[in-house]
């Protein structure tokens, strides 16, 4: 572990923002912390990057706690480095930007023109050293931002909400360029963002959060495709999560009785992904052992897919389909249809 | 930068508005003029020396606005290699820097609190040098008819009537302790005068800026002859009173005992009441205004 | 009004032909000035990072009181200074009364509350953004302050000239505590109250002109150095 927060809580102006919040970043990771806005992200991160001191808890870095005050929290600090959602450039040139992190350490004047030459080919800006920070366009200024926490060769980058106000192209290469970044460089990244397609995309580990706590914290594999909680379900966009009944032969849904592949036992809560739905005009034998008939209550766009809510009796199942197969069923508002899905598709948590 | 032009513009203005109606002096009385409220060049090519070589003197306005002082002061600095510095003071405040040790040398001209500033042990001794007169002066058409009166008489007219302005020192100085002194022989509390009405105006300024005060008021007010002789010219107003035995003014010198420098002090007292001196300060102004400012009187016991 | 133009001619001559009496004063002034202003920047700019970058009990108050007394009148503090270093005061060993040091001294006290007051302006007005990038990037605290500082140059320049402006213009504490002294402690301003009370209306002009042009100068700067921060 290279960097963990043990037992954290944090509150401003008599307000609780954190609450016993714990979290293990593993050397390399790329840890990504999610949650919707105001969950408290940013202020765990900024009590991680060691820019606030918690009201309670610990910051554990390379095995050693990190004292509140001194010359090893410094030296800590120093070992790592934040880069806001807006950055803000000093004044002057970019070179002057990106060296002050190098001058306040005393690294010596040969180096650091090697070291500021070497970021600013990381960011694609080579040439734009004497170019005045005043000057730059919003997706140089973060580049700029970024080359800046690079030069210092952090051991941990920190990075809060890096893509949440950029148009769509400017994310997009942003985080190509941080995976590239990561696998390039090997530092550990802990980056905070409110939409979890990022993490999908960079993210070995995670956590998400919810009005100052985790939620979940793990692989990102489990935190998406294994969610433990209905909130979980729903933020990581599961449909058809349902309170459910766990007995001997399956899980009892209001009067359904949906088979699965787990040992459940008692209340809890199952999950149907869409895309495991099979849609049908007609019956038809299949290995899946969850059949139900109902009707169409409405057919939406989702994006590429289209959304089918289907009433079963007492329950409103969405599945989603193809427009090829919208149209080739022939799929409206009305219409009877069969739907079917695996036991092993069912989650259950 | 134009609006600034313009705003430059628009001060002066207003400034020359406020202003209007004094007598157009020329290039040359200018700079007199910058000379008496300015400084000689000569000295500022020497630097300030260390305070141990600097003496202060405060001194009475009448003697200040006469421009006496800056006749003297030339002189005293050739001749004993020290700069002094001349503080403008009403006789009551040089009295308290006097206390308080923050001068080294007064000169006042109020004869009975000098012998009690001595009596205290603030002061060395009473050296009286020069004296001339106190005049009531007031516009030339003397709208309270007090020509040819006597002090209190005409004190007497002013307060019964309660109409024609007067204006006070109100500064606790020489001059204004001399104008307490005519009330008290005339029968009056200065309290009820102080506040009998409009009509008394109380200054607080030196005695030139109270002659122009009184001049813009056309009233009336207590000078002595000096600096109302060294005015006269810029002003219309014109001696009323000027007979009576009260009318007496007596400048002295006195040592402030606490001072840090009692030999040059002492040399000031000397220098002052020199011959030489003395007869300078006898011609002081007569080529100038025809007329004696001063008459010396050091060891005439006055 | 023709004489008042003619006074205005005349004293408009002595400047340009540079009449040393009037330039000695002036100058006198600004050095009184320029140090009182030095002197206070010096003490106060790192007491108002002080006061920024710290949390304390009363910091409000504290803020509140600062404000009250950017307009102290000036001869409060020429009042106070006086009973200060009079001889029979407490600091009366100095001997410092009626020196132009007296009048830095008094002076250096009257802008003490602008200068901290608008340092403490400059440093909030730039939001913790940069404070935090700096200490993000590894910087302890004293190079973080400097950081701020750098960043913040021009309203604290702004600050600076602001106690420039209302030291150079006040009376209050020159007089008081400087005497007036012809040759000594006479500033442009003791000097005109002097030449105006004694009727010297032309002479006051060509000082009036000079302390007007001062106080312009100082205040087309702090424009265009407001214009320079956007």
């Amino acid at each position: 572990m290279l960097l963990e927060l043990k037992g954290i809580s944090q509150s401003k102006n008599g307000t609780r923002i954190l609450s016993d919040v714990d979290l293990s970043i593993s050397r390399s990771a790329f840890f990504v912390l999610m949650g919707p806005t105001g969950c408290g992200k940013t202020t765990l991160l900024r009590v991680a990057g060691l820019l606030d001191k918690p009201c309670s808890g610990q910051v554990i870095y390379s095995g050693r706690p990190v004292p509140h005050r001194g010359k090893e929290r410094l030296d800590a600090r120093r070992r790592m480095v934040t880069v806001f959602q807006r950055p803000v450039l000093f004044r002057g040139s970019v070179n002057s930007n990106i060296e002050w992190g190098l001058r306040i350490r005393g690294i010596p004047e040969d180096e650091i023109g090697r070291k500021v030459s070497k970021v600013l080919e990381m960011v694609d800006l080579e040439g734009y050293g004497d170019h005045d920070s005043a000057t730059l366009s919003g997706g140089e200024l973060q580049r700029v931002a970024l080359a800046r926490a690079l030069a210092i060769e952090p051991s941990v980058l920190i990075l809060d909400e890096p893509t949440t106000s950029l148009d769509p192209n400017l994310r997009l290469t942003l985080l190509r360029r941080l995976k590239d970044l990561h696998s390039r460089t090997g530092i550990t990244f802990l980056m905070a963002t409110h939409d979890f397609t990022d993490a999908l995309s960079l993210g070995t580990a995670g956590a998400v959060m919810r009005n100052g706590r985790i939620e979940q914290t793990g692989m990102i594999d489990e935190i998406f495709y294994s969610p433990s909680t209905p909130f979980m379900a729903s933020f990581v966009g599961m449909k058809n999560v349902y309170p459910a009944e766990f007995k001997e032969d399956g899980a009892v849904v209001e009067d359904l009785l949906i088979r699965h592949t787990s040992n459940r036992k008692g209340h809890g809560f199952l999950a149907i992904p869409p895309e495991s739905i099979v849609v049908s005009r007609e019956t038809t034998i299949t290995s899946e052992r969850n059949h139900f008939t109902g009707t169409i209550t409405s057919v939406e766009r989702a994006g590429p897919v289209f959304s089918i809510s289907v009433d079963c009796g007492n329950l409103i199942i969405v599945s989603s389909v193809t427009r090829s197969a919208l149209s080739q069923l022939d799929l409206t508002e009305g219409r009877e249809v069969y739907i079917s899905f695996k036991a092993s598709a069912v989650h259950v948590f | 930068m134009i609006r600034y032009i313009y705003a430059g513009m628009l001060i002066a203005a207003v400034l020359s508005i406020a202003c209007s109606g004094q007598s157009e002096p020329s290039a040359e009385a200018v700079r007199e003029q910058i000379q008496e409220i300015g400084e000689d060049t000569g000295n500022e090519s020497v630097p300030p020396r260390p305070s141990a070589s600097r003496l202060r003197v405060a001194t009475t306005t009448s003697l200040y606005d006469t421009g006496l002082w800056s006749y003297l002061e030339p002189m005293f600095e050739e001749e004993y290699g020290v700069e002094l510095d001349v503080l403008y003071a009403g006789t009551g405040k040089a009295l308290e820097w006097g206390r308080r040790g923050d001068v080294d040398v007064i000169t006042v001209h109020s004869r009975t609190r000098e012998e009690q500033f001595v009596e205290e042990g603030y002061g060395l001794a009473r050296v009286p040098f020069a004296y001339n007169y106190f005049l009531i002066v007031g516009s030339p058409d003397d709208p309270a008819g007090l020509a040819g009166m006597t002090p209190d008489e005409a004190f007497t007219s002013l307060m019964s009537s309660g109409e024609a302005v007067f204006v006070s020192r109100g500064d606790d100085s020489g001059t204004h302790g001399k104008e307490k002194a005519i009330w008290s022989a005339a029968g009056y509390e200065y309290e009820d005068v102080r506040t009998s009405g409009d009509w008394y105006v109380e200054g607080g300024s030196g005695m030139g800026p109270t002659l122009v005060m009184a001049d813009e008021m056309s009233a009336y007010t207590l000078s002595d002859m000096g600096t109302f002789i060294a005015y006269q010219n810029d002003l219309n107003l014109v001696p009323v009173v000027d007979q009576g035995d009260v009318l007496l003014n007596v400048y002295s010198v006195l040592q402030v005992t606490s001072t840090r420098s009692p030999e040059m002090s002492a040399n000031l007292v000397e220098f002052l009441t020199s011959e030489a001196v003395q007869d300078l300060i006898g011609n002081y102004g007569v080529g100038e205004y025809g007329i004696q400012l001063f008459t010396p009187c050091a060891g005439l016991g006055m | 009004m023709s004489q008042l133009l003619q006074a205005v001619r005349i004293a408009l001559d002595m400047i340009i032909s540079g009449d040393p009496v009037v330039f000695s004063i002036a100058f006198r002034t600004l050095m009184i000035s320029i140090s009182a202003t030095a002197l206070a920047s010096f003490i106060f700019i790192p007491l108002a990072c002080l006061i920024h970058f710290n949390r304390f009990r009363g910091k409000r108050l504290l803020l509140s009181i600062v404000q009250t007394f950017y307009s102290v009148p000036t001869v409060l503090v020429g009042m106070l200074v006086f009973l200060l270093i009079s001889r029979a005061g407490p600091l009366g060993s100095l001997g410092m009364l009626f020196s132009p040091g007296a009048i830095v001294l008094g002076e250096v006290l009257l802008i003490a509350p602008i200068i901290t007051g608008l340092t403490i302006s400059a440093l909030s007005g730039l939001g913790s953004d940069i404070p935090d990038t700096a200490l993000s990037l590894g910087a302890g605290k004293l190079q973080m302050v400097l950081k701020v500082l750098s960043e913040s140059r021009y309203m604290i320049l702004t600050a600076i000239l602001m106690g420039f402006g209302r030291a150079v213009s006040e009376i209050g504490v020159a007089i008081i505590v400087g005497g007036n002294i012809s040759g000594h402690t006479r500033t442009l301003t003791t000097a005109i109250a002097l030449g105006v009370g004694k009727g010297e209306t032309a002479a006051s002009i060509a000082l009036g002109i000079i302390l007007l042009a001062l106080a312009m100068i100082v205040s087309v700067t702090v424009n265009l150095l407001q214009h320079s921060e956007k």
